[in-house]
């Protein structure tokens, strides 16, 4: 689950990381209080986890003069379809120089991967893309509680040593938190000295629990209530809803129904034990959308028992089509109750995919 | 066959929950029909001294192996423990723990595989349906009718849509070697580059099929470090970035990770890629 940039600082503060004074606003009228301790110019930034909220507006650079109308102004605003309920208001830095600084799981080293650059400021995919170079690397290895001075020296290179410190409180966060990212940029040198100008913290969402995070906020409301019965749900834009079990066999249904030129409206993962229950449950859930117009259903199991599956398709009882590609266990018997009630059983997911798409036109 | 044959002696962790139970009766009549080892003997903390599916549960793994011969442990250990699972299997020294368990945390799983790495314990998974040489031996939960006996290695990082693809071989009359399903977390033991190595030794492997999906880039780096024959097939073509699709590990991220490009490298590199699952028959047959 991602954090908002007040929430991540305020844990980097905790550790000892410096951040600009500031502090977070529900409403423009609470800002006349909130400027008495940050000077004449103030940044105020729109609390909402969209990439590139600076290019879209949300971050506003403010004097007493106007800063009451741009706060209202941000308060107004829909960045990237999310409202904006919050906005962070801090001291305006005079930054001297802009740093890249990251902590992200390295899925090949099985490890913490530091990135550095002495060029920040810039997102770090076109930094990759334009300044190779610039960007510096360091994997380190998991059963360290400290980054090792010479991965440090390393990275920094000829950028100011202080850094270093902030890199291994840094990590600390990482560990400490179950972080997938943790990232500071831009880093800011400032005649006062280093400020994370932003803050960003992914927290892993099979660790929220123990972090203390009782709901992933990630999620929209159909995802969320599709995590209640333990199926792993993604809105999609079209119009063919689809069911199947496990990740991997339902990714692939989405896209043969793309292969075919059909547009899928959801990814719904029913997980293990696909029983009458939580297949009608699934199927219900899937035809709430009202852009699906017909759905398909692609299971796939030793254990899989077919006749409780089409059981629960029937009890589910939509109006939408469902179009049904089962193989498991009392096959023959599925396909009975499922003829006898007027569904389409096919053999293949090929077949039933087709079978969607040719619905749908 | 790699990592295991019939001679292995089975430990299963987790031994006396509902999933434990079931498997070790499954595991073991597939056993039976082989002429193997099976599961030896389960471990649960403070069950020692019962029985479950007509198998001994012991305490920990030590104790158990004071009374059995085994070199594998099948880890069904709830995500809150698994990760010490794998440590224990390790440490008692077993050469290969193979991880069921999903949603283990990605900083236990990497603290565990590290730990494993130590002591020379191969960690399969975690989030995976384990392992099966057909004929040979069952660790994990793969369904076994739809295999067959042959040449043909299977990786993959899914659980049903490598079923699938294995029936749609054996429905081709392409037997398989060994399939491994190594996990559908970020963070995972044996990677494609870790199996496609043991199946450069396996006098029975003569092309393997790599099944991948969105996420970090394992399919090229295994392709890339192996002679075999290879055929791959890459799910999440259609799906949207910075979304979770299902799999802890299937996000496209930062730009980085998604299917296009993934096939476009696999490609450059002399990969053919089957752009839907019942292609992969016909591209493996042009390898052998």
């Amino acid at each position: 689950m991602k954090l908002l940039e007040h929430e991540a600082r305020k844990i980097f503060a905790e550790q000892g990381i410096p951040v600009p004074a500031g502090s977070v606003i529900r409403s423009p009228g609470e800002l006349a209080a909130a400027m008495e301790t940050l000077g004449d110019r103030i940044v105020l930034k729109a609390q909402v986890e969209v990439g590139g909220r600076g290019k879209k507006g949300g971050i506003l650079v403010a004097d007493r003069s106007n800063a009451q109308e741009l706060a209202s102004r941000l308060f107004a605003m829909e960045i990237g379809g999310i409202p904006v309920r919050e906005v962070l208001a801090v001291e305006y830095l005079d930054i001297r120089h802009e740093y890249y600084l990251s902590i992200s799981v390295d899925r090949s080293r099985k490890c913490a991967l530091i990135l550095f650059s002495d060029q920040g400021g810039v997102d770090i995919e076109s930094l990759a893309r334009d300044r190779p170079d610039a960007l510096r690397r360091a994997a380190v290895p998991v059963l360290m509680d400290r980054v090792p001075p010479f991965m440090i020296r390393d990275l920094l290179s000829g950028a100011p040593a202080e850094i270093g410190d902030i890199i291994n409180r840094l990590y600390a966060v990482f560990c400490r938190k179950d972080a997938l990212l943790a990232e500071i940029n831009p880093l800011v040198m400032t005649p006062a000295g280093l400020y994370a100008a932003d803050a960003k913290l992914v927290i892993d969402d099979n660790a929220l629990r123990r972090q203390g995070i009782a709901q992933n906020r990630d999620l929209t409301e159909r995802e969320r209530e599709a995590e209640k019965h333990g199926f792993s749900y993604v809105g999609l834009k079209g119009d063919i809803g689809v069911i199947g079990n496990g990740a991997g066999l339902t990714m692939a249904t989405l896209d043969l129904i793309q292969y075919y030129d059909g547009s899928a409206a959801n990814f719904l993962d029913v997980g293990g034990g696909a029983d009458q229950e939580r297949v009608m449950h699934a199927v219900r859930l899937v035809a709430a959308d009202p852009s699906v117009r017909v759905i398909v259903v692609n299971l796939l199991g030793g254990i899989t028992r077919c006749d409780e599956v089409a059981r629960g398709i029937i009890a589910a009882g939509v109006s939408q089509p469902v179009i049904v590609r089962l193989a498991g266990t009392n096959e023959n018997e599925g396909r009975e109750i499922l003829r006898s009630s007027g569904y389409r059983m096919l053999d293949s997911m090929e077949e039933a995919v087709r079978a969607a798409v040719e619905a749908t036109r | 066959m790699i990592y295991a044959d019939r001679n292995c002696g089975v430990i299963v962790t987790g031994a006396t929950g509902k999933q434990g139970v079931f498997h070790i009766s499954l595991m073991n009549s597939y056993a039976r029909e082989v002429g193997g080892r099976g599961v030896v003997a389960g471990v649960t903390p403070g069950k020692g001294g019962q029985e479950v599916a007509g198998v001994p549960v012991y305490n920990s793994i030590r104790e158990a192996l004071r009374e059995h011969d085994a070199s594998v442990s099948v880890i069904f250990v709830p995500a809150a423990a698994a990760a010490d699972s794998i440590m224990e299997s390790a440490s008692a020294g077993l050469s290969l723990a193979v991880a069921i368990t999903e949603h283990i945390p990605v900083h236990d799983t990497m603290k565990a595989i590290a730990f494993a790495h130590l002591h020379d314990c191969a960690v399969i998974g975690p989030n995976c349906p384990g392992l099966l040489s057909p004929g040979e031996i069952k660790l994990g939960i793969m369904p076994v009718h739809l295999s067959m006996r042959g040449h043909v290695g299977v990786i993959s990082r899914s659980g049903t849509l490598t079923y699938e693809i294995v029936d749609q071989l054996t429905r081709a009359g392409l037997g398989q070697s060994t399939i491994v399903g190594i996990g559908g977390d970020p963070v995972i033991g044996q990677t494609f580059t870790d199996v496609l190595r043991r199946f450069e030794e396996d006098d029975q492997t003569r092309a393997v099929v790599i099944i991948g999906e969105v996420g970090g880039s394992l399919e090229e780096e295994g392709a890339r470090s192996t002679d075999l024959p290879v055929a791959a097939y890459i799910a999440g073509v259609s799906a949207p970035p910075e979304k979770r699709m299902g799999h802890a590990g299937a996000i496209i991220e930062g730009g980085e990770g998604d299917a296009r490009s993934k096939i476009e490298r696999l490609q450059k590199m002399g990969v053919p890629v089957a752009r839907r699952p019942s292609e992969i028959p016909r591209l493996i047959r042009e390898l052998l």
